[in-house]
């Protein structure tokens, strides 16, 4: 039997890479520009993503000296893990 | 045993597994040392009842998924060597693709036979192959079972297909059903209570769903089936209990069917608190389109709830239609209605299921009954090593 597979969302593959670059607890949060590096994204569109993340609270902000820094959630990791497992 | 998935880390029923046969293999007297990866807030290295268990850091990342892998392999890899300078293994156990490079290498130099649970494939998974990274997902399962000297699967629907697609000589498959942890749901609940918590009122009846929210869990055709359910039944409630990267368009299906009061996303639950919600329901709901096993159904056995699951993999096996469970059409939302308001029509029949499953689950599947089969498994993989 074939299953109708509904599109992934452009924040969940954006959440995967957040994650996969080990930025998985508040100690290794990265800022957006860090973001935008590793991942080879332009900054607005990281921005974009982590608001819509933010919003369903699968990332956490932090700020450190003055800039915010970001994180995956303990649910946002559950939520890329059901990707793969 | 080498695996990505170990509690607190809990994804699927991988997690589940490998914490009721280490367990299980431990309380039999086995040294057992688990290698998995590391999660926040669990500790590096505990004993879990018996378990030394190891969580790997990852020390480096990358966003792509497949190179991601590689380096977390890696990182096990190093782990599996340095407890090697200090414990003899005897067996390699590796669950699914994901940790295959880890359990090869440590095969080949610490010259010892591989065991793999094939819990899934891709294929299956994705229903067929159609990006470069499921080619390469499905190039690792096949290396895995090449690679080891024994493989265990957990179904023979799941034999078959891997029979099939992997081209394995048969006597080289193991079929080691799953198992519950039956004591885990025998304890007393206050229904009611649990219920009130989940604000659920007594007249209210509880259509439960608890699985990953991905298309293979079969989700969208549970929802489907709400409006025909709420006809027969405007009391049922459904509660959907899971994480997965389909939520969003799950609950956007929910709200364009004006279901969305009559059914509920609660994201992931603590174990604790799944137990006592699997107790109080009155029917659990099981819609996978591809399920190899389906431990969850197993659950709500053990739990005294009747199950409702679709005919196919491993649920087909684990569940006789009319005895110990309703049987319902893989992806055919017409049927997982009639299962459900069948189950919810008539208490009698519900109390019959009920007992039948519960007395089913004690008589096969329990994690020592899991253990003595996988330690047969090793042996014979220990008989000659080298091939």
């Amino acid at each position: 039997m074939k299953v109708r597979i509904p599109p992934i969302p452009d924040e969940t593959y954006f959440l995967c890479m957040l994650h996969n670059i080990g930025a998985t607890m508040p100690e290794r949060s990265l800022s957006i520009e860090e973001i935008a590096v590793r991942t080879a994204m332009d900054p607005s569109k990281v921005e974009e993503n982590l608001r819509k993340l933010a919003a369903s609270n699968y990332i956490e902000a932090r700020v450190v000296g003055g800039t915010k820094r970001y994180h995956v959630t303990l649910n946002g990791i559950r939520k890329v893990l059901s990707m793969y497992s | 045993m080498v695996t990505w998935e170990f509690p607190p880390r809990i994804v699927g029923g991988i997690a589940r597994h490998c914490y009721g046969l280490s367990r299980a293999l431990a309380k039999k007297g086995h040294e057992v040392h688990l290698i998995t990866l590391d999660f926040p807030g669990a500790p590096l290295y505990e004993e879990v009842d018996g378990v030394k268990v190891y969580r790997t850091k990852v020390e480096l990342g990358h966003p792509d998924f497949i190179v991601w892998t590689l380096i977390f392999n890696h990182f096990m890899e190093k782990r599996v060597a340095m407890v090697s300078r200090e414990v003899d293994f005897d067996v390699i156990h590796v669950h699914d693709w994901l940790t295959a490079p880890a359990g090869i290498s440590s095969k080949h130099y610490l010259n010892r036979p591989l065991i793999s649970t094939m819990h899934s494939t891709e294929v299956g998974r994705a229903q067929g192959l159609h990006t470069p990274d499921s080619y390469l997902i499905d190039g690792f399962e096949w290396w895995l079972t090449y690679e080891s000297k024994r493989i265990i699967v957990a179904s023979y629907s799941m034999k078959r297909e891997i029979e099939g697609h992997f081209r394995l000589p048969p006597e080289k498959i193991d079929v080691i059903p799953n198992a519950v942890d039956v004591e885990q749901y025998q304890r007393n609940v206050d229904r009611e209570a649990i219920r009130a918590r989940y604000m659920i009122g007594g007249h209210e009846r509880l259509v439960l769903f608890v699985g990953r929210l991905v298309p293979q869990k079969g989700v969208e055709h549970m929802i489907r089936a709400v409006p025909m359910v709420l006809k027969e039944h405007p009391e049922a409630i459904f509660l959907i209990v899971g994480e997965g990267w389909s939520k969003s368009y799950l609950e956007s299906l929910t709200r364009s069917l004006g279901c969305e009061s009559r059914v509920r996303f609660l994201g992931f639950l603590p174990d604790r608190d799944l137990v006592e919600l699997t107790i109080s329901a009155d029917v659990l709901v099981v819609p996978s389109s591809y399920e190899p096993f389906g431990i969850v159904a197993l659950e709500g056995m053990a739990a005294g709830v009747p199950v409702v699951a679709s005919n196919t993999g491993g649920l087909s096996e684990i569940i006789e239609h009319d005895r110990t469970g309703v049987l319902v059409y893989p992806g055919d939302p017409r049927s997982i209605a009639w299962g459900i308001n069948r189950v919810l029509s008539d208490k009698e029949y519900s109390k019959y299921l009920i007992q039948n499953a519960k007395r089913r689950i004690a008589e096969i599947y329990s994690w020592d009954v899991v253990a003595e089969k996988t330690l047969k498994v090793y042996e014979a993989a220990e008989e000659n090593p080298r091939k």
